[in-house]
């Protein structure tokens, strides 16, 4: 068995809403390999994107324990679990935040940049070449299409070359053949980089290219 | 500075600039900069210029000035500590040619003058100066060029000066020591020692003023300037040659400090309101960051480095402006001071800069660094995190702000007083704020449907709308203020000398003399004139105690009590006169040993009603009894007197003479000629010139006050922008939104101006009020002159308000409803 990328080990989160206590996720035990590529289905609310920030480490559960890339992230503080994700976690959002002042070289960089890396600069030429943007690197976010936005995105995710890649929903703000190429650039990437790959998606075609799907309802995994 | 955290931050100010949310901050932080810079170059210049004067601009080493002529003693003095010395004599007379008549302030000096610098003078007007080859010799004399130009003179011409004629033989154009004294602001006539007394213009009484200049080695000078000095003479060195200056400088830096603590007190509402957006926007930026990795060390190292290059930029420009504009002000006011001001040095703008950066430290660091505590998951949630400042943001705002009040002006107590009525005002103008919106929640139904939706936002944001309309109401209050300051405040202050204001004094009139005088003037027409005796007596006792300079710690008490005290007699008093305490003795108190005090005299001596003043009139005492207190109107041109006596308390065999003025038309000035030939020891001054030069230098306060008022301006209308800026982000959200649902452009445009001009009126009518309760303030406290409520001010207030926002709004906005909305909904961040 290859080692873990992803672990939620009896995971809750609990938010208070006017004074009562509001239960978002229950009990969820999630085993992603390294190398894998998991989609988290579900309906509106069931948790999906919760799970996601919770397994990137953008938030801690209120029970149990993570343990992204070997390392658990409960006795991590904000500033130790931002220090984890430089570098080898990368993300593709649903309205793809693209810094708007920034330029797609910019803005592919920055997680080169944030992790340290010397040849940044040459690796997000890689990288929006490698997407098919190698002529609109110096356009910003708001000169490019939704689906040029998207693959800025991509290649923002990759320059850094992430071991895990989150994803919310990557083709959810794009029409039906704009997706579909996105879903293939996703997975060639995905392919070549040897990168896990965790998605949150609505998309069944998109659920059916991951290796497994997992379905949340009202908080639990089935 | 790691690399990445410094190229982010670059490129994150290249964006705010370029998008202008980082626009207004920097322009306010420039505008304060600029206002405290220019005065402090300005206040600086004049300073060394001060601090540099050295023997020339005395005309000698030391000088010893004295109403009489100077002791024996001293002179013995003086003479036996081997320095050089020179008489000089100076007083004011008219001076008489063909065709005109002027005021002058008449010297007398003798060979050796002066001890230092030099004498320049040039043969006629406008031709090459040289270096006088001594002083004019007798029978002659040299002008200055405002005399040549106010007399028409021509060289060799011939004047009248009391009982003699002098030939005008040189224009002066360059006098070392133009002394002290209201003297000095008339033009100057220098003549021979020799035809002083022959004048017939140092009799008894005269304004002569007697000085001996004095040079030598250092040593010899330091142990002159030690030593103890007789009664009734000054002794001055360089340093003390310009006291008007400094006094001046003084006055007016009040004025100034107050434009200066309002530029600044709006600059830093400005900053901090821009810099509050500017942290809620990068708020979504940060998250994102922490979700790709960047820890707080980088995130703290990027925005020191945007405050870093903000303060660069805001203080550079501002000092940039501040050097231009206090060239500007040395244009408005120096030759006012008759001072050859050095070069603008450059370190009063580093504490100018310092003002700056504590600005940036106080107001944007806060909520920019506060932004670093954005928690990544508002990528995903961003309502649910958005929070409020911290305690610490307020907490350094209210010292950031105690600070600068206090680094702008260098007065703690007068910073202590503005902080807290800023404080107290900004409480009243949400308090007023909240009211009015309140007061508009019933009109949305009778309303129609642009207005209904301009009306509806500004209910709906009703928090941001109170934040807002008392930001607006800010700003508009200082573009209110200047207005009123400058209309109705200076305005009146200017003008409050009626034109039938008397124009001429004399004074040195002899006993003898007050029938005749009566006489020509009624010949003249003028059958009216009034005559005030007037006395010299010393202090010698208070309460039967002895007083001597020595009674009094006070340098200007004893300065005052040094002199002769001029006391007058009267049964009536003269409207510029208001009894404040006590009884006025009217004919029942003739011949009674009374005493009414002006509030300066109670002041100097701490006088109670029934304290007993014993004056030595020539030898002979008289012993007052305090019995009522005055206010007087001391710029109403008229004679008035710090004591006054009933008639017949000051018995006849006291030696007096009178004095008198009255307006005489400029048609009429031969009547002048005709009274100095006839009474050629009666001294006229024509008020009147002085009047013109006082106008003159109170239109040059004002035009330099003005000027620094528009740096108040500026800082006014960048806390407007500030404020209009903070919800145009949702503004162009909402307006891409109604849109996309089919709202037509001009009914949102429509609804949008009726939201700002709601706004602004809202606005302006807090400011007016604020503004009126302002001046009514600044019209009792600092003007002294009555003011009351204009309720037309209202109006404008609310008008310009609604004008000026709408106005603005419009421009803010006109390109997003441009824009098609699916552009706007798509840029997001």
């Amino acid at each position: 068995m290859s080692r873990s990328a992803v672990v939620a080990r009896d995971v809750c989160k609990e938010v208070s809403s006017g004074g009562a206590s509001l239960t978002i996720l229950s009990g969820v035990d999630l085993d992603v390999a390294a190398g894998e590529s998991v989609a988290i289905v579900g309906a509106s609310g069931s948790g999906k994107t919760t799970l996601l920030s919770l397994l990137a480490g953008l938030d801690l559960p209120s029970r149990g324990e993570i343990v992204l890339d070997g390392q658990s992230l409960s006795p991590l503080n904000e500033d130790a679990r931002a220090s984890l994700r430089a570098g080898r976690v990368g993300f593709v959002f649903q309205s793809f935040q693209l810094l708007a002042g920034f330029t797609a070289l910019e803005n592919v960089m920055l997680p080169a940049e944030l992790a340290g890396l010397a040849d940044a600069r040459a690796r997000a030429l890689d990288a929006l070449e490698r997407v098919g943007l190698a002529a609109r690197v110096s356009h910003y976010p708001h000169q490019l299409s939704g689906g040029e936005q998207q693959r800025v995105a991509i290649a923002r995710a990759y320059c850094g070359q992430p071991r895990i890649l989150f994803a919310d929903e990557p083709t959810g703000n794009l029409d039906t053949a704009t997706g579909a190429r996105i879903i293939e650039l996703l997975f060639e990437m995905n392919a070549a980089e040897g990168t896990t790959l965790v998605l949150v998606t609505h998309d069944a075609g998109l659920a059916r290219r991951c290796g497994r799907t997992v379905t949340l309802r009202e908080g639990r995994l089935e | 500075m790691s690399a990445s955290a410094g190229m982010y931050a670059l490129r994150r100010l290249r964006r705010g600039w370029r998008s202008g949310e980082l626009l207004v901050l920097t322009l306010a932080l420039a505008v304060a900069v600029a206002a405290v810079g220019a005065v402090d170059l300005f206040t600086e210049r004049v300073r060394a210029a001060l601090a540099q004067q050295t023997g020339e601009t005395l005309g000698g080493d030391l000088l010893y000035s004295a109403r009489q002529a100077l002791p024996d003693a001293l002179r013995s003095q003086i003479d036996a500590s081997g320095v050089r010395s020179l008489d000089v004599v100076q007083f004011p007379s008219v001076v008489f040619s063909d065709a005109a008549s002027e005021l002058a302030s008449v010297k007398a000096v003798a060979d050796g003058y002066p001890l230092r610098g030099e004498l320049r003078t040039a043969p006629d007007l406008f031709a090459p100066e040289q270096r006088a080859a001594g002083v004019p010799a007798p029978g002659q004399a040299w002008a200055d060029t405002r005399l040549w130009q106010a007399l028409r003179l021509q060289p060799g011409q011939r004047v009248r000066l009391g009982a003699i004629e002098v030939e005008i033989a040189a224009v002066i154009t360059h006098e070392p020591d133009r002394g002290t004294g209201f003297t000095d602001l008339a033009p100057r006539l220098l003549i021979n020692r020799a035809d002083a007394q022959a004048s017939g213009l140092l009799g008894p009484g005269s304004r002569a003023q007697y000085s001996l200049l004095v040079a030598g080695a250092r040593d010899a000078v330091a142990a002159l300037a030690a030593m103890p000095l007789p009664e009734g003479v000054r002794r001055f060195s360089p340093q003390d040659a310009r006291p008007e200056i400094r006094s001046a400088l003084q006055r007016a830096g009040r004025f100034l400090d107050v434009a200066i603590l309002a530029a600044t007190l709006l600059a830093a509402a400005a900053v901090a309101l821009s810099a509050r957006q500017y942290g809620d926007r990068l708020k979504d930026e940060i998250a994102l960051l922490k979700c790709l990795g960047a820890r707080q060390g980088f995130l703290a190292r990027a925005m020191v480095a945007q405050l870093a290059v903000l303060a660069l930029a805001g203080c550079g420009a501002g000092g940039a402006v501040a050097y231009l504009a206090q060239g500007a002000l040395a244009g408005l006011l120096g030759s006012l001071l008759q001072l050859e001001l050095p070069a603008a040095p450059l370190w009063p703008l580093a504490s100018a800069a310092a003002l700056g950066f504590l600005m940036l430290l106080g107001f944007a660091a806060p909520p920019m660094l506060d932004a670093r505590r954005t928690p990544p998951l508002r990528v995903f949630q961003r309502a649910t995190v958005a929070g409020g400042l911290s305690h610490g943001v307020w907490l350094a705002a209210v010292a950031s702000a105690a600070g600068l009040l206090w680094l702008a002006t260098g007065d703690p107590k007068l910073a202590g007083t503005v902080l807290v009525g800023a404080g107290a005002s900004l409480l009243v103008l949400a308090l007023l704020a909240a009211l009015l919106v309140r007061m508009l929640a019933p009109l949305r139904s009778r309303v129609g449907v642009s207005w209904r939706f301009g009306l509806g936002n500004v209910a709906r944001r009703k928090r941001a709308t109170i934040v807002q309309v008392t930001a607006l109401g800010l700003a508009l209050l200082a573009l209110l203020l200047v207005s009123v300051v400058r209309q109705d405040l200076l305005r009146t202050w200017q003008n409050r000398l009626p034109p039938e204001t008397p124009n001429q004094f004399l004074i040195n009139i002899q006993q003898a003399q007050v029938e005749p005088l009566r006489a020509f003037f009624a010949e003249r027409g003028q059958p009216d004139i009034q005559f005030w005796p007037m006395a010299r007596g010393r202090l010698v006792a208070l309460n039967d105690e002895p007083v001597t300079v020595d009674s009094f710690d006070d340098p200007e008490t004893q300065r005052w009590i040094n002199r002769d005290f001029n006391l007058s007699w009267t049964a009536t008093l003269n409207p510029d006169n208001r009894i404040v305490e006590g009884q006025w003795w009217g004919e029942a108190g003739r011949g009674e040993p009374l005493l009414s005090a002006d509030e300066y005299a109670i002041e100097r001596l701490n006088l109670k009603l029934g304290d007993r003043m014993t004056l030595d009139f020539a030898g002979e005492r008289i012993s007052f009894t305090v019995s009522n207190f005055r206010t007087v109107e001391w710029d109403s041109f008229r004679p008035n007197f710090f004591l006054l006596a009933p008639p017949g308390a000051v018995p006849d065999t006291v030696p007096r003479q009178y004095l008198t003025s009255f307006y005489l038309p400029q048609a009429q000035r031969a009547l002048l000629r005709d009274l100095v030939a006839q009474f050629p020891n009666v001294t006229a001054l024509d008020i009147g010139a002085l009047m013109n030069q006082v106008r003159g230098i109170v239109d040059r306060i004002v035009a330099a006050l003005e000027f620094i008022f528009l740096f108040t301006l500026a800082a006014g209308l960048t806390v407007l922008l500030a404020a209009i800026e903070g919800t145009r982000a949702e503004r162009v959200r909402e307006t891409a939104l109604l849109r996309a649902l089919g709202a037509r452009s001009t009914l949102i445009a429509r609804g949008l101006v009726a939201e700002y001009a709601v706004l602004g009126a809202l606005a302006g009518l807090v400011a007016a009020v604020a503004a009126q309760t302002v001046a009514w303030v600044l019209a009792a406290q600092v003007f002294e002159i009555p003011y009351g409520p204009r309720p037309s001010l209202w109006l404008i207030g609310a008008l310009s308000g609604a004008a000026l926002v709408a106005g603005l709004g419009w421009l803010s906005l006109r390109r997003v409803l441009r824009t098609p909305p699916r552009l706007v909904l798509q840029q997001g961040m």
